[in-house]
């Protein structure tokens, strides 16, 4: 069921899913170009970002046009929390894609240093808290009042994430090197699976309590 | 003949509408008809029992199960169709099947590319250019094509031409033809459930007014036509609703006998289903003036 449900979801952004995918094998090689210091993070969390929400956003986007699919899809016997944990786990798979892409692109433009476990546990964990905001307030508020924060979102990681990797900053969060990899990468899995589980339990309360059109 | 669904004390409440104390109940082997205006409750009512509403209170049964912890092995026999817009207009029809169809235990894939080449669907078009005929016709063949015992339908035959509509109450006579099956169909078109069904159930101002069998209901009340002279304050409190005009008046009532015995120059005629809806409707009571 949970598969149908999350195939839905790409059947939805298939005209754009190609895009997406050349959107973020670009991102980071133009990063190179724009931002060489910090190119690497930089370039891999922007493409993330820009891939989960760009097409997140597109899905709801058809769902606020056509609000009687879900409801179709609820008089079906899908159980509503199928349904919220269909976008969960959509945007893990549109994560793991965009690891797939930053693995072959840092393969191919070694100015974007390796690409190692502890970078993808960390912009996991950046992406689950995201997430774990949008998906409540989308469940709750709808797609109408919610799109105002995918475009605050979009628009202010490029400079958010800019200043966060100038080398100045840098400083800031040096404490990190004292803390061992191993640990910064458990640590940033368990924290951002708990912060995304919450958060959908959290989505599926707003959900269930929905009444559908 | 058992229930196929029963529902009893529904309250619903929304800021300017609700579901009071909804009761009835759909016996196997009936079409049943829930007729109401626009705006009576019907579509409130279906989402309701389909859990597709949060209810207030009220007890919904469906095959004499409870509706609260069994919701999903229920909807499991019901097929669904509602009214339009209810797919992702860039799919086809293959893709809108193959999210549809795994929620099902029994999808039958042949039963539903038999209803595909009945209709002439092509399944690799897209819905956004299939009519709206056409849409409702493969929303009957997603509906049906899991071996549902009951078929809902929330105003199908809204906005379609006369020969889809005739093509529709086919279908659904076809399945009807198989046992224990049950259609629940809600319409305002009543001419369409004069050709097909057996029990009749109206809803107004989210209360139900009444369920009856159709034939029944049909005989049980009399479109009474004569000269304004016959009506007087002791017969008006016979009539549902009086519409009166400069050639006499067209009275739709329930109490035919008394309306007979006191009336002696007019003419009985069995209404409509139409006529008896509107002549339920509040504000039916109040005469017409025509110039």
């Amino acid at each position: 069921m949970l598969f149908s449900l999350v195939k839905k979801d790409f059947l939805i952004v298939k005209k754009y899913a190609a895009i997406m995918l050349i959107i973020s094998f670009a991102i980071p090689p133009v990063m190179v170009w724009r931002t060489p210091e910090a190119s690497g993070a930089m370039g891999f969390t922007l493409s993330v970002i820009f891939s989960i929400f760009m097409l997140t956003q597109y899905v709801s986007l058809k769902e606020y046009q056509y609000p009687k699919a879900t409801t179709l899809l609820c008089a079906a016997p899908y159980p509503r929390k199928m349904i919220v944990l269909s976008k969960y786990c959509f945007c893990l798979i549109i994560y793991a894609v965009c690891c797939v892409t930053f693995g072959i692109d840092t393969l191919i433009f070694p100015a974007l240093g390796s690409f190692d476990v502890k970078m993808a546990a960390m912009i996991f964990l950046v992406i689950t808290i995201l997430l774990s905001v949008y998906f409540p307030a989308l469940y709750k508020l709808g797609y109408e009042k919610t799109k105002f924060a995918f475009v605050i979102i979009i628009m202010a990681s490029p400079v958010l994430f800019a200043f966060l990797f100038k080398p100045e900053n840098a400083v800031k969060f040096g404490f990190l090197n004292v803390i061992p990899a191993v640990m910064i990468t458990v640590f940033s899995i368990i924290i951002g699976f708990v912060v995304y589980f919450v958060s959908a339990l959290l989505s599926i309360k707003f959900f269930e309590k929905r009444d559908l059109t | 003949m058992d229930n196929i669904l029963e529902i009893s004390g529904l309250n619903k409440k929304y800021s300017d509408f609700a579901l009071k104390n909804i009761s009835f109940c759909l016996p196997e082997g009936c079409i049943t008809g829930f007729i109401g205006i626009n705006g009576a409750g019907k579509t409130t009512t279906i989402r309701s029992i389909l859990g597709l509403t949060n209810k207030i209170s009220g007890n919904i049964k469906f095959f004499g199960t409870d509706m609260d912890g069994n919701e999903n092995e229920i909807k499991d026999r019901i097929g669904i169709v509602l009214d339009e817009g209810c797919f992702y207009d860039e799919l086809t029809l293959t893709e809108m099947k193959n999210v549809i169809a795994p929620a099902y235990k029994n999808w039958c894939e042949q039963d539903f590319i038999d209803y595909l080449e009945r209709f002439s669907l092509n399944p690799k078009q897209k819905i956004s250019t299939l009519s709206k005929g056409t849409r409702m016709k493969y929303a009957l063949a997603l509906a049906l094509s899991h071996k549902a015992e009951l078929l809902i339908m929330d105003e199908p035959t809204s906005g379609l031409d006369p020969l889809v509509r005739s093509q529709l109450l086919d279908i659904l006579k076809d399945y009807m033809s198989k046992d224990g099956k049950g259609v629940f169909f809600s319409t305002h078109i009543t001419s369409d459930l004069d050709k097909i069904a057996d029990m009749l159930i109206m809803i107004h101002n989210g209360q139900i007014v009444f369920q009856e069998e159709k034939d029944q209901l049909l005989d049980s009340y009399r479109m009474i036509k004569g000269s304004t002279e016959e009506l007087d304050e002791s017969t008006r409190k016979y009539f549902l609703s009086i519409e009166e005009n400069s050639f006499g008046f067209t009275g739709v009532t329930k109490q035919v006998s008394e309306v007979m015995a006191r009336m002696q120059d007019v003419l009985a005629e069995r209404p409509t289903l139409e006529d008896i809806m509107l002549a339920n409707v509040e504000g039916g009571k109040k005469a017409c003036y025509l110039a």
